[in-house]
């Protein structure tokens, strides 16, 4: 069967995982036979938006060009992994319509978590004024109002909401079931039907 | 032993091992008369200190299943192996049963779990290899070493004893001499494999299986019976060599170590083999879209006004709608009515030049299995006279054939089992007790829903 396109978009705040689910959500896929690419934050704004900055106008831009890419990507076939913290419902919304195949991973762990884990020591930053514009402290986070998948990374492990995202995929026919490897390969399954006819069996 | 298996073990007997022999398709009453004319008197000294007894089967009695029941203690609806070819019975793709479609777990795994340390050979339907703690290595439906063996890093310790998957059944069928080449062979490599495991690997549970004698019977069976002058003195050399086998590994038991040799059915000479889909055609059970069929499509050959069709050996499935590929037969009485009407009518036929009934039984499949994967099952499983072999092909032109390539075929209540050391009575018992009885002897507990008992407890 053709594989069926599909943007997966991971939203969430900085440190809620995005980036930690999709790159082994990104293996899992591929080895489901899938063509797979994945657009994160962190890799697109050193690319394809490295001229902008974090406006509330550029952040929209950034979040319009990925979605540009997202969308012919879809369109061909690909299962596509966005990881952006996308804090704004209308933009995340407007992904969705342009790209057609959307599916919404909401990536949560509650703000004292993620202050306290503070990965890229962004949190401290902004806590002590030196970014500014920085969602979850000095700009809005916007939560999904019904995403396909929640994610919580503070009780959950990784293997948990891997699996959960994975089932809705399967769910919804984006990703087939993962199937071991056949017993044979065709010209083998011919050697032992040989060899059971040689025998009588067949 | 390293140091804390030393201390462990300190003042307390040895823990118990078994040592199991596979030896497909040897009849207890064949090997009861080896030991009486004194053609095996490893056996015959073996079989003074412990219990050699006869065993039934399961139907149908190939090998596959018998092994499948032997190896997980369950009867085949809970298992899920009921031949060497299956069916889906939604697409009528046909397909090789293996480990993936078994769905029991096996003795090596339960031993595995209780900790004791295994090696597993050539025992059919193992392949793919299931994980144990030790070494499995796949049977003859494995399609080479390096996908047969758990863990893969024993392939060159396997590579380096010459070790063989199996006999090639078509030298075999070329001529007697190539079949006696070909079997004696494949020993040699299962010999050597065994003695190397023993002296070499640690295991508390050792299993080789040897499956030359199931094809040696099949190739030359007859020609032993027939005492001909040609073939009967190598066939029983082979089984000289067996018989040396077994004495040579009685000298290095000892008394913690339990003997256990296990042959999965018996054997006898074909009178003629019976295509029971030529049966069913010629009473218009089946019908076939095109004469003679292809046969790359194989079951989709099959006219959908068909009510029933045979898989190899003598497993009748009826076209059952809702669950066959087109099924026509309504459940319920005009199910119960074709089943009855097969029956009986299978119970009728009878051996048109000696007038012999063919088959014994028609079982039901629930008068058979009972378990999860009944559905899997065929419908009616006929039971045939020791001579008669119901073979599965979809056409043949003609109902019986005797040909000189095969020429025996399995039975189904001269199965045996051996065990060392111990005294158990004779009584009517089945492959189904095997499992239970090792476990016994490794003082493993039972897992919750086998279908034996141990002869042992």
């Amino acid at each position: 069967m053709e594989q069926q396109g599909v943007t997966i978009w991971m939203t969430g705040m900085s440190g809620a995982g995005k980036t930690a689910l999709a790159i082994p959500l990104e293996a899992e896929l591929r080895k489901r036979g899938l063509k797979v690419e994945r657009l994160d934050g962190d890799i697109v704004r050193q690319s394809l938006t490295r001229d902008l900055g974090f406006s509330k106008e550029d952040r929209d831009k950034n979040i319009e060009r990925i979605t540009f890419v997202a969308k012919l990507l879809t369109r061909n076939g690909v299962a596509v992994i966005c990881s952006f913290i996308s804090p704004y419902r209308m933009v995340r919304a407007n992904v969705r319509e342009e790209v057609g195949s959307f599916v919404e991973v909401y990536c949560y762990a509650p703000l004292e978590t993620l202050i306290e884990r503070d990965v890229k020591g962004l949190y401290k930053k902004a806590l002590a004024g030196e970014i500014k514009n920085f969602t979850g402290v000095s700009d809005p986070y916007e939560a999904p109002e019904n995403p396909a998948v929640t994610i919580d990374s503070s009780t959950e492990t990784l293997e948990e909401s891997l699996a959960k995202i994975l089932a809705k995929l399967e769910q919804l026919g984006y990703a087939p079931p993962l199937e071991e490897d056949e017993a044979y390969t065709a010209e083998e399954e011919a050697e032992i039907e040989s060899r059971l006819a040689a025998l009588g069996y067949l | 032993m390293g140091l804390f298996g030393k201390l462990r073990g300190k003042g307390k007997a040895k823990p118990h091992r078994v040592v199991f022999v596979g030896l497909d398709g040897t009849p207890y009453t064949f090997l009861k008369r080896l030991i009486d004319e004194g053609r095996a008197p490893n056996a015959a000294r073996l079989a003074e200190q412990g219990s050699l007894l006869r065993m039934d089967s399961m139907w149908p009695w190939v090998s596959s299943v018998a092994w499948s029941t032997m190896m997980t203690g369950v009867n085949p609806a809970k298992h899920n192996i009921y031949g060497f070819i299956d069916r889906d019975a939604a697409t009528y793709k046909q397909f090789i049963p293996t480990s993936r479609h078994m769905k029991a777990r096996t003795l090596w795994e339960v031993l595995s779990d209780a900790g004791k340390r295994v090696a597993v050979i050539n025992v059919p339907v193992t392949y793919p290899p299931r994980q144990v703690n030790g070494i499995l290595v796949g049977g003859f439906l494995s399609p080479n070493l390096e996908k047969a063996v758990y863990p893969a890093s024993y392939v060159p310790t396997l590579q380096s004893l010459d070790y063989v998957i199996d006999a090639d059944p078509w030298k075999a069928r070329e001529s007697k001499d190539l079949a006696l080449q070909e079997v004696n062979a494949a020993l040699d490599a299962r010999i050597r494999t065994l003695f190397y495991l023993f002296d070499n690997e640690e295991w508390d549970y050792l299993h080789v299986h040897i499956m030359e004698t199931d094809r040696l019977h099949h190739f030359l069976w007859q020609q032993m019976e027939e005492d001909d002058p040609d073939y009967a003195p190598a066939f029983y050399e082979f089984h000289q060599r067996i018989d040396d086998m077994l004495g040579k590994l009685a000298t290095k038991l000892d008394d913690s170590t339990t003997l256990i040799w296990m042959a999965d059915h018996g054997f006898c000479t074909i009178k003629k083999e019976i295509y029971v889909n030529r049966w069913l055609m010629d009473h218009g059970w089946l019908k076939l879209r095109n004469v003679p069929p292809d046969r790359k499509k194989g079951l989709e050959e099959i006219d959908p006004a068909s009510v029933a069709y045979s898989l190899d050996p003598g497993r009748v499935v009826v076209r059952l709608q809702g669950r066959e590929k087109d099924g026509c037969v309504a459940p319920g009485a005009e199910y119960e009515a074709i089943r009855d009407e097969i029956a009986a009518a299978a119970l009728e036929l009878r051996d048109s030049d000696s007038g012999e009934p063919v088959f014994q039984a028609a079982f039901k499949r629930e008068e058979l299995y009972h378990g999860p994967y009944l559905e899997q099952a065929a419908d009616l499983i006929l039971a045939p006279h020791d001579g008669y072999d119901p073979k599965g092909p979809l056409f043949k032109e003609t109902l019986t054939y005797k040909g000189d390539e095969l020429v025996g075929m399995h039975t189904y209540d001269d199965a045996m089992l051996y065990v060392g050391g111990r005294q158990i009575p004779q009584t009517r018992f089945s492959v189904l007790n095997v499992m239970p009885t090792i476990l016994d002897l490794l003082d493993v507990s039972q897992p919750a829903g086998l279908d034996g008992a141990s002869l042992v407890s």
